[in-house]
């Protein structure tokens, strides 16, 4: 019997699927049971290309699940718009599952009908400099990968001739390398507002690399684990004392290096040089919207404030598309980085938004996508 | 092709941006980033973000009735049998498509025409260093830049490149129409003060373009900038598969666009074949275009979008759209691209085209072949002296009047709707019309009138830019009259 609030451990029982996701499998077994039992009507999956791509699909086909691949720090996609009026069951990250839960405060997404796995994330990295990283730092041709690994702060991959190198992630970062800027100053590794979180950290002993860790966060992910045990797809138990304590340990661990990164990232910039800085940091826009479409949190669609007050023959010094993008998302933004992973001219973006939402969101005591019942303070009526 | 999402590379320009196209259940496109994409990361300017609405399937058609892929290609073989035939592609497909495209021009005995007329006036040692121009991470490592073009309106993902370059220690030196924001130096100089005042040496790069309505006499210019000062020199282009093309197809008694519309009003071309290269959004003005096809004989069109062109061909062979195309595009640097679809039905068409015609039957794998075979063996750049040229005057204007300039942009040479109908003046043009918030300004030219909004921009006095496509005006420079309305 599982109850909410239940820490376990466990893995797929099929052995291929066990053998090739990577914990264990338990992810893909509990996705793949809710499918075969009829709890959603499909699963988002990441369809595996090569270790840097990977694309998102939306399959109704359990042996299409069983064949995913398994987490890949090197595809950070966000999965939330997916999901978005559909019966679905999904993997994410911590920033995957914000969004799909800011998602539904918009009405774009019904969680009645939406099952969320998380995954623990202690960060995701930009491919192409994944690949150059790879080449400069471990002296590794990017082709020769075939696995990879974030382990006691060390990123480690696994080569075709079944060696392995890691360097520490501090290092790979201080050469500009390593995680993507907003993941290291991310402050939520493990995932505790999806329906499961589940990761590899606390797993120990003879099944570490071969299980999962796996917290019931509520009455869904109780009703996902009951139905894969049930589907005869995973195998759990209750996770000791021990592996708790060191799923803790590490968490622990991640999360005080965000808070660190974000003292240096956010200092306070005097009033003088604010609007200057804002100015010269977003002059090189040239109007694509790929920020708003890359966004997991905007719902506007075409009928958007951020577009409606601009055009591209505006003489304004600072485009209101920005101006209004910033107050429009600071109390919502989720600082999940796409917007400056897709940024044409490489404004750091999500840097720009979290300068401003910080403040908002810890002034109006907000965090969003953490709690589905929490109304976003700028909305005035919740969408029921 | 994976499930319903489609590895592609955007058609905008000739960087060869890679992303996917995803299809839903009703056939509706939308965009997903392709992080993984050497060329851009996954990133995307204002036209690749939009290319859901660039994107239309094309329908076969035989004298302005819809018509089977198969009756269609055998009504364009009757039209082809004995005709004398030009043939155009510009660049908007596949190698291996435009290899095919060449196969059938080689049984018809003529020539492919890619519309870059500028090639005809350059000795052809030059037309690899036109045609190829240097690795886009290349620019990152420049010491010096000189940018020929406007990156933010033209080619906005080489604006990166550039950024990247500055951070390591590069210096920005714009010759365009306008002082643009990257910049460190924005200068608007005689083109014979270039070399002695621009900097450059053997650690700089040039960035310029060439394009169907580029001027020969700018060509060369930027080709004896780069041969005196050293630099390294990348011409940027307009579409696709610009390189591929143009590596593959180039022939001799090459035409320009111009020049084939000219052929057709004198009445020297009766029967045009394109590939994918609509004259009618490609010319700046698209009506007049529009009129001057209806005097064909035979107007044949082998189209992958339901475009402008289509309504008044003779015959429409309607092929895949290119994301759903199996095949590979070249980009400005040299690299070839693999989109990833599964479609051949283009290939498939020209090939029974060809049969038809009397040449052989060709398929999409022994084409890829070929195109690696001649495309590698092609990407040598041999050495040019230094060329002979006359570059238009571009005087400055006083009183009413202006020189107006086109930055070319995909939704130029597409025809393509966006937020861009207005003008770029300056405060001074701007102060002299008594311009005010909301006014418009009339242009006035040879060819007629337009009204368009206005921006002040930081920019020589009596130009105006715009990167709109204005039918009144169809010179890449031209005078106008202005009055405010």
């Amino acid at each position: 019997m599982v109850e909410v609030g239940d820490k376990l451990v466990g893995y797929a029982t099929d052995d291929e699927v066990r053998k090739r996701g990577a914990s264990g499998g338990l992810v893909t077994a509990v996705l793949a049971a809710a499918l075969e039992k009829g709890m959603v009507e499909s699963v988002v999956v990441l369809k595996h290309i090569d270790e840097y791509e990977a694309v998102p699909i939306i399959t109704d086909d359990v042996e299409e699940v069983l064949a995913s691949t398994g987490s890949m720090h090197s595809v950070p996609v966000n999965l939330a718009k997916y999901a978005v009026d559909r019966k679905v069951a999904m993997p994410g990250k911590p920033c995957d599952i914000k969004a799909v839960i800011e998602q539904s405060k918009r009405n774009m997404i019904d969680l009645d009908n939406t099952y969320l796995v998380g995954l623990n994330c202690g960060g995701t990295m930009p491919p192409v400099l994944t690949k150059q990283m790879l080449i400069e730092m471990y002296d590794i041709d990017p082709e020769d990968v075939v696995g990879e690994d974030i382990e006691k702060g060390k990123l480690i991959y696994r080569t075709k001739d079944g060696n392995e190198k890691a360097i520490s992630i501090e290092e790979l970062e201080e050469a500009g390398f390593g995680r993507r800027k907003n993941c290291q100053y991310c402050q939520l590794k493990i995932p505790t507002n999806s329906d499961l979180a589940c990761g590899n950290w606390g797993v120990i002993g003879d099944l570490a690399g071969s299980a999962t860790f796996c917290e019931v966060m509520n009455e869904k992910g109780k009703k996902l684990i009951e139905n894969a045990v049930e589907a005869g797809r995973i195998e759990v138990a209750p996770a000791s004392d021990k592996a708790i304590a060191i799923r803790e340990k590490v968490n622990g661990v991640m999360v005080k290096m965000g808070e660190t990164t974000q003292e240096k990232v956010f200092t306070q910039m005097p009033d003088e040089e604010r609007l200057p800085y804002y100015r010269e940091a977003l002059a090189d826009c040239i109007d694509c919207g790929g920020c708003k479409l890359a966004c997991p949190v905007c719902s506007c669609g075409d009928d958007a404030k951020c577009t409606l007050f601009h055009s591209l023959g505006d003489n304004y010094k600072m485009s209101m598309f920005h101006l209004v993008r910033l107050l429009h998302l600071s109390d919502s933004c989720i600082g999940c980085g796409q917007c400056t992973d897709v940024c044409p001219v490489d404004i750091p973006i999500t840097r720009i938004q979290m300068s401003f939402s910080i403040p908002v969101q810890t002034k109006l005591n907000y965090k969003p996508g953490m709690n589905a019942d929490e109304k976003p303070p700028f909305f005035e009526v919740m969408i029921k | 092709m994976i499930g319903n999402v489609y590895q592609t590379v955007c058609p905008g320009c000739n960087i060869g941006c890679g992303l996917y196209i995803r299809e839903d259940e009703e056939g509706a496109l939308s965009i997903d980033f392709m992080k993984s994409s050497p060329a851009n990361e996954g990133k995307l300017c204002r036209f690749g973000i939009k290319l859901p609405e660039h994107y239309s399937k094309a329908v076969s058609m035989v004298d302005g009735a819809e018509a089977s892929i198969e009756d269609a290609v055998k009504a364009a073989s009757d039209k082809l049998k004995g005709a004398d035939v030009t043939m155009l592609n510009v660049g908007n497909t596949t190698s291996e498509e435009s290899l095919a495209f060449k196969a059938i021009a080689d049984t018809l005995g003529c020539v492919v025409n890619t519309g870059m007329g500028v090639y005809s006036e350059l000795p052809s040692e030059c037309h690899p260093t036109v045609g190829v121009g240097m690795s886009l991470s290349d620019i990152e490592s420049a010491k010096r830049i000189a940018l020929f073009i406007d990156p933010y309106i033209q080619y906005p993902l080489v604006i990166r490149r550039i950024l990247k370059a500055k951070e390591n220690g590069a210096s920005v030196v714009s010759v365009g129409w306008r002082n643009i924001h990257l910049a460190d130096e924005n200068k608007f100089i005689d083109p014979d003060k270039y070399e002695s005042e621009l900097g450059l040496d053997s650690e700089s790069v040039i960035i310029a373009d060439v394009h169907p309505n580029a001027d020969p006499g700018w060509v060369k210019r930027m080709l004896n900038l780069a041969l005196k000062t050293g630099a390294k020199i990348i011409f940027m282009k307009p579409f696709v598969n610009a390189t591929g093309v143009d590596l593959l197809c180039k022939g001799t008694g090459q035409k320009g666009l111009k020049e084939i519309m000219d052929g057709i009003n004198e009445g020297s071309i009766k029967t045009l074949v394109t590939l994918d290269s609509d004259l009618v959004e490609l010319m700046p003005n698209s009506d007049e275009a529009a009129e001057t096809l209806k005097k064909l004989d035979n107007l044949i069109v082998i189209a992958s979008r339901d475009s402008a062109v289509n309504e008044i061909a003779n015959v429409v062979i309607a092929a895949e759209p290119q994301y759903a195309k199996k095949g590979s595009f070249m980009n400005v640097e040299g690299q070839l691209l693999k989109n990833n679809g599964s479609g051949t039905a283009g290939i498939d068409a020209l090939s029974s085209l060809n049969q038809n015609l009397g040449g052989e039957a060709m398929e999409s794998a022994s084409l890829h072949n070929k195109v690696l075979e001649g495309i590698i063996e092609k990407i040598t750049k041999p050495k040019y002296k230094e060329l002979a040229c006359e570059v238009m005057d571009i005087g400055s204007m006083e009183g009413a009047k202006g020189n107006l300039v086109f930055l070319y942009n995909p939704f130029m040479w597409f025809d393509q709707k966006d937020d861009n109908d207005f003008v770029m003046v300056n405060l001074n043009m701007a102060k002299r019309l008594a311009l005010r918030k909301g006014a418009m300004i009339n242009l006035t030219s040879e060819g007629g009138s337009v009204s368009m909004r206005y921006k002040v921009e930081d920019m020589p006095d009596g130009l105006i830019l715009t990167a709109k496509k204005i039918p009144a005006v169809t010179e890449w420079v031209a005078t106008v009259s202005t009055e405010v309305v």
